[in-house]
């Protein structure tokens, strides 16, 4: 290997990347983009439910029901309704996402002491939001429940009840329940790979389209030294996203950083070498753009974005689902940013993880070697 | 005219489907988006793997394990009474939930004190945490509410009888709230998105850099002509894949589809208006192939994720609200779970339907003016 | 080893390349001295670039075998880059990067040692003529000044061996000619140059020639061998008022094997030339003007592959 010749390539290639604005704005403008999009506007936390109401009732006790929902930030009251026609407008339109129907007998049911059954119509189609949403509603109707057994002891002049039991919630490691402080050191990850996705799965197939691959596969140039030069400004541009995403993370986003700051450098720098080997290979067996991009965005952007356990959790997925992604390197990665972020803990718990990364990076580099023929056809 | 759209046509498809591997791309990747968003993607919480730290080991600590257990939400892993193991497990992630009751939790019941139940959660997937939480809240919350009622029957006889409210929910359109009736539909409109896009930008640059782009502009072709044998391949391809996407996601996932097939084809036909319009429009912005997927990927990607295919667009802050608006993804997304879980016809869902044939025709002249610009 | 093929800059013998059912390349065997400059001639489609490829080390052969520089084609490829300079048919150089900055690459490929650097990119700028071009965009140049600059990388680093395909293609005469005389220079310094082409004219220029019509060598030699000792035929030339009503009749004669255009007359190709003349005097009468002429290579080209059609002609007729 001969480093002039690599640095050759890899001047070449930077030099290309610079001529074009867009590949450098798309290196850069991207993954900014995305940290500003889950930073701040994309979230799965549900507040504000748009609610209607109808009251049948309207006593009292029900209006002490009602009130209950709209004193919680959970449900915003878009409006009262009188009839089934109007409700169910409301839902099918999307206007509410959910609709409480008071019986009239409600308060006379309540004040002998017996069930109250009250009706909650929710709009399942997003079903995330209606399990949210209807645990919400329960939360409301358990602390009316709640309420009215206190009334109840207080109107006939009992002794203090306390409340049976007490539910302490602890939540380790993001206290404040942000899901930004879970999302944007994952999202690391999704950074990583839409890089190799969108640059390094274009560079060879963009060669040999135009014809300076059959020029440079007719020099000495060694297919080892060629990838590596061509490895190197992705790399670089890569490791400058993980530098900006870390420090937005820290500046803009205020996600906390416990761990070794070193040591998520350490997996970036191996991750990226991977993922960008990946991207390279793609690039290499294709020779052609257009299928270069589509197989690249179905094989590195799409697993990293959804099964890497960056937005939707490992454990909920089918055993069938769970399995595959032990094949997707980016879970690893992910689990080791989520660690290093928000657990503060290290290589003594994250060895298995580290180790599968070092793994996929050492091997993707190798694959891309083997590959890469230097020959016509 | 038509001769020529033919032969436009006919090369187009030829082009694209010489290469096989591009059959399987534009076929198979819709398949794999489904797969993944019908089976993976999902945000159902159940059989959370829980630790119990029971340090009091009594009937009522045991029977209020039993109701979390019985719930299927929660899935007990094991039980201890080391601190220690209940940090390492947290630490690597083996469990999502702890149950934690201190020694003397039945005393404190029966003596009418108020006895405390610590659910610690692992935060770093804080979606799943507020959901257990929740779960917690609710079994943690009946069980509280049922002692009451006995404590107040016991101290004050008859006269304590209590009422209570009892939540009946029905989950309309969805109603065993199954994620892949929220999602699958939804691959459809990005799956149809993303074909045209790339596909059209792409394929009009082609022609661009190899050259014989020019060769076609010095024969009679009108740009318009050109510009339909650019497209309808694409649509059709899309088309296509409407098809192929439905027909798994009712005969395999086994979503419902309540409302009118045809009303999806023209949603359709107004969608790929627009999508078909921007990959255009990209072409004109782009020299190189290269260049084209960038501008495409810029556009797709803050599209998906500001369209209300994973997040709720009522969720995010106003602004990023109002930019919705001029999101076409949005508008078909609103129409085709309309179609698929609702049932609901264009009485509901002519607003979308209107800004969609809006939508669509403004880009279609922005881009066939530009188009003839950047020829002439 | 035996003392001549030291001399042999490159060898190869029944060399083939085969994609699928269809032969590119077959059995081509023939060899070229160091110094030579030895030229490839043949209609498109032929089997000229094949065959260069395989030369360089870029397409394996399926068949055959030959030597570049001492180095095998199929086990030594890597060794016969190290010693060659590669001009392909489509431009290959980076459109995006301007002049300077190509030269510099190649001259990072090439490891040229940095005492040499500059002194060789001054040396190929002045000599494609780009000193007020060294800061262009590649991609904006014209065809011409892309085919000196492709030249130019190729010789950079001064190999003993070129190959050049079809270098001159589109190129304005006067280029053409200054080419020829840059390649006659570095024939006289050792540097053999193996390059094709279809320009009948240029294969004047070369030492020696192959003619390769579907893949095969139909004939091989110095420019005067091939048009004293290989064509059978002799040539007329004729010149009259109307040739091209003259062709038709003059072609119904006897012993006429080919009538073709040529300038303002027509060249005559026919079994005896003394008959032939007489016959067509009579013909067209005193006011044109027969002679019997040198063959060009055009003519010899011509008739070499009429003849291989005719060979092939009555085999098919076989088949049917």
């Amino acid at each position: 290997m001969k480093p002039l010749r690599v640095w050759a390539v890899a001047r070449n290639e930077f030099i290309h990347v610079i001529r074009d604005p867009r590949s450098l704005g798309m290196g850069i403008a991207i993954p900014m983009l995305l940290l500003l999009l889950f930073g701040y506007a994309l979230t799965l936390d549900v507040d504000n439910v748009p609610l209607v109401v109808w009251d049948q009732s309207e006593s009292p006790a029900s209006r002490q029901l009602v009130s209950g929902f709209l004193g919680s930030r959970y449900f915003l009251l878009r409006a009262y309704v009188h009839n089934y026609p109007e409700m169910e407008r409301a839902v099918d339109s999307g206007r509410a996402l959910m609709a409480l129907v008071i019986p009239n007998d409600f308060s006379g049911r309540i004040e002998s002491g017996r069930l109250a059954p009250v009706q909650i119509i929710v709009d399942g189609s997003d079903s995330n939001t209606a399990t949210i949403a209807m645990g919400y509603a329960d939360v409301v109707a358990l602390a009316y429940s709640q309420e009215v057994a206190m009334e109840t002891t207080r109107r006939i002049g009992g002794r203090m009840i306390h409340t049976p039991l007490d539910l302490r919630p602890r939540v380790w490691f993001n206290a404040d329940m942000e899901s930004k402080n879970y999302i944007i050191p994952g999202l690391i990850a999704v950074i990583m790979m839409v890089i190799a996705a969108l640059l390094t799965s274009l560079t060879v197939a963009r060669e040999w389209e135009s014809g300076t691959m059959e020029q440079l596969i007719s020099t000495p140039l060694k297919g080892s030294e060629m990838i590596l030069g061509k490895l190197l400004p992705y790399l670089a541009i890569g490791m400058l996203d993980v530098l900006l995403a870390v420090a937005m993370g820290q500046f803009l986003f205020q996600v906390p950083l416990r761990g070794n700051v070193a040591l998520l450098f350490a997996m970036a720098a191996i991750f990226l070498a991977g993922a960008l080997s990946l991207g390279m290979v793609i690039s290499i067996v294709t020779k052609s753009q257009l299928l270069a991009s589509q197989l690249a965005m179905v094989l590195t952007f799409l697993p990293s974005f959804l099964l890497s356990g960056f937005m939707y959790a490992i454990g909920n997925m089918p055993h069938a689902i769970q399995l595959v992604t032990y094949l997707i390197p980016a879970r690893y990665f992910v689990a080791l940013l989520k660690g290093i972020y928000l657990k503060g803990i290290g290589l003594e718990i994250l060895a298995l993880e580290a180790g599968l990364l070092t793994v996929f990076g050492g091997a993707m580099v190798l694959f891309t070697n083997l590959k890469f023929k230097k020959k016509l056809v | 005219m038509w001769e020529r759209i033919k032969h436009m046509l006919i090369k187009e498809f030829i082009q694209i489907f010489r290469d096989p591997r591009m059959k399987g791309v534009i076929f198979l990747m819709p398949i794999v988006q489904l797969l993944v968003f019908g089976y993976a993607v999902t945000t159902d919480v159940k059989n959370v793997a829980t630790l119990v730290h029971d340090l009091d080991n009594s009937v009522a600590s045991r029977e209020l394990v039993s109701r979390f257990v019985k719930s299927g939400y929660f899935s007990v892993v094991e039980y201890t009474d080391s601190e220690d193991r209940v940090r390492e497990l947290m630490d690597r992630g083996k469990v999502g939930a702890v149950l934690r009751m201190n020694k003397g939790f039945e005393d404190d019941l029966r003596a009418g004190r108020t006895s405390q139940l610590q659910v610690i959660v692992d935060g770093t997937d804080s979606n799943t945490a507020g959901i257990v939480l929740n779960y917690s809240s609710r079994i943690a919350g009946q069980f509280s509410t049922e002692l009451l009622t006995q404590r107040i029957l016991r101290s004050s006889g008859p006269l304590g009888q209590t009422g209570r409210v009892v939540v009946e929910t029905r989950a309309w359109f969805n109603e065993n709230l199954e994620s892949r009736n929220f999602y699958v539909p939804g691959v459809i409109a990005i799956i149809v998105m993303l074909i045209t896009l790339m596909l059209t930008s792409m394929a009009v640059v082609r022609e661009k850099e190899i050259g014989t782009m020019e060769q076609i502009m010095v024969t009679p072709i009108t740009s318009a002509e050109f510009i339909l044998g650019k497209t309808v391949p694409f649509a059709l391809i899309g088309f296509a894949d409407v098809i192929l996407i439905t027909l798994i996601g009712v005969f395999w996932f086994e979503v419902p589809i309540r409302g009118n097939l045809a009303l999806l084809f023209v949603a359709t036909a107004l969608y790929l208006l627009t999508t078909l319009s921007i990959g255009l429009f990209i072409s004109t912005v782009s020299q190189t192939q290269q260049q084209a997927m960038m501008s495409t990927f810029f556009f797709y990607l803050p599209a998906v994720l500001l369209s209300g295919f994973m997040f709720p667009i009522a969720n995010m802050p106003p602004l990023v609200q109002w930019l919705t608006y001029l999101n076409p993804l949005r508008y078909f997304l609103v129409i085709i779970r309309g179609i698929f879980l609702k049932g609901v016809g264009p009485s509901i869902l002519w607003p979308q339907l209107l800004a969609l044939a809006v939508m669509g025709l403004l880009t279609l002249w922005l881009a066939a003016k530009r188009f003839h610009k950047t020829l002439a | 080893m035996n003392a001549s093929s030291n001399e042999n800059a490159v060898v190869v013998k029944n060399l083939e390349k085969r994609f699928g059912s269809f032969t590119a390349v077959n059995r081509v065997s023939f060899e070229v001295q160091k110094g030579e400059i030895f030229g490839f001639l043949g209609p498109n489609g032929a089997g000229k670039s094949t065959t260069i490829r395989m030369l360089c080390g870029i397409l394996s052969p399926t068949g055959g075998t030959g030597t570049v520089a001492g180095f095998d084609v199929r086990t030594e490829p890597e060794k016969i880059k190290a010693n060659i300079g590669y001009m392909s048919q489509k431009f290959s150089l980076y459109e995006d990067l301007t002049v300077e900055e190509n030269i510099n690459f190649y001259s990072g490929i090439y490891r040229i040692p940095p005492e040499k650097k500059k002194e060789r990119k001054e040396w190929v700028i002045e000599m494609a003529g780009l000193q007020d071009r060294r800061h262009s965009r590649t991609g904006i140049l014209s065809g011409g000044w892309k085919q000196r600059l492709a030249f130019g990388c190729a010789i950079l680093h001064e190999p003993p061996i070129i190959f050049l395909d079809e270098p001159t293609a589109g190129v304005d005469p006067v280029s053409r000619r200054q080419f020829w005389d840059l390649i006659y220079e570095l024939s006289g310094k050792g540097v053999t140059t193996f390059v094709t082409t279809h320009y009948m004219d240029e294969a004047e220029y070369c030492n020696r020639i192959g003619l390769i019509y579907r893949g095969e060598l139909i004939a091989i030699g110095s420019p005067d061998t091939l048009k004293t000792e290989f064509m059978q035929e002799e040539v007329l030339e004729v010149i009259c008022e109307r040739p091209q009503d003259a062709m038709g009749e003059i072609e119904k004669l006897r012993g006429i094997q080919e009538v073709a255009l040529f300038g303002k007359g027509l060249h005559v190709i026919a079994q005896d030339a003394g008959r032939a003349t007489s016959d067509i005097r009579n013909l067209l009468g005193t006011t044109a003007s027969v002679e019997k002429i040198a063959p060009s290579l055009e003519d010899v080209f011509v008739s070499l592959i009429e003849s291989r059609d005719r060979a092939d002609q009555p085999q098919q007729e076989v088949r049917k």
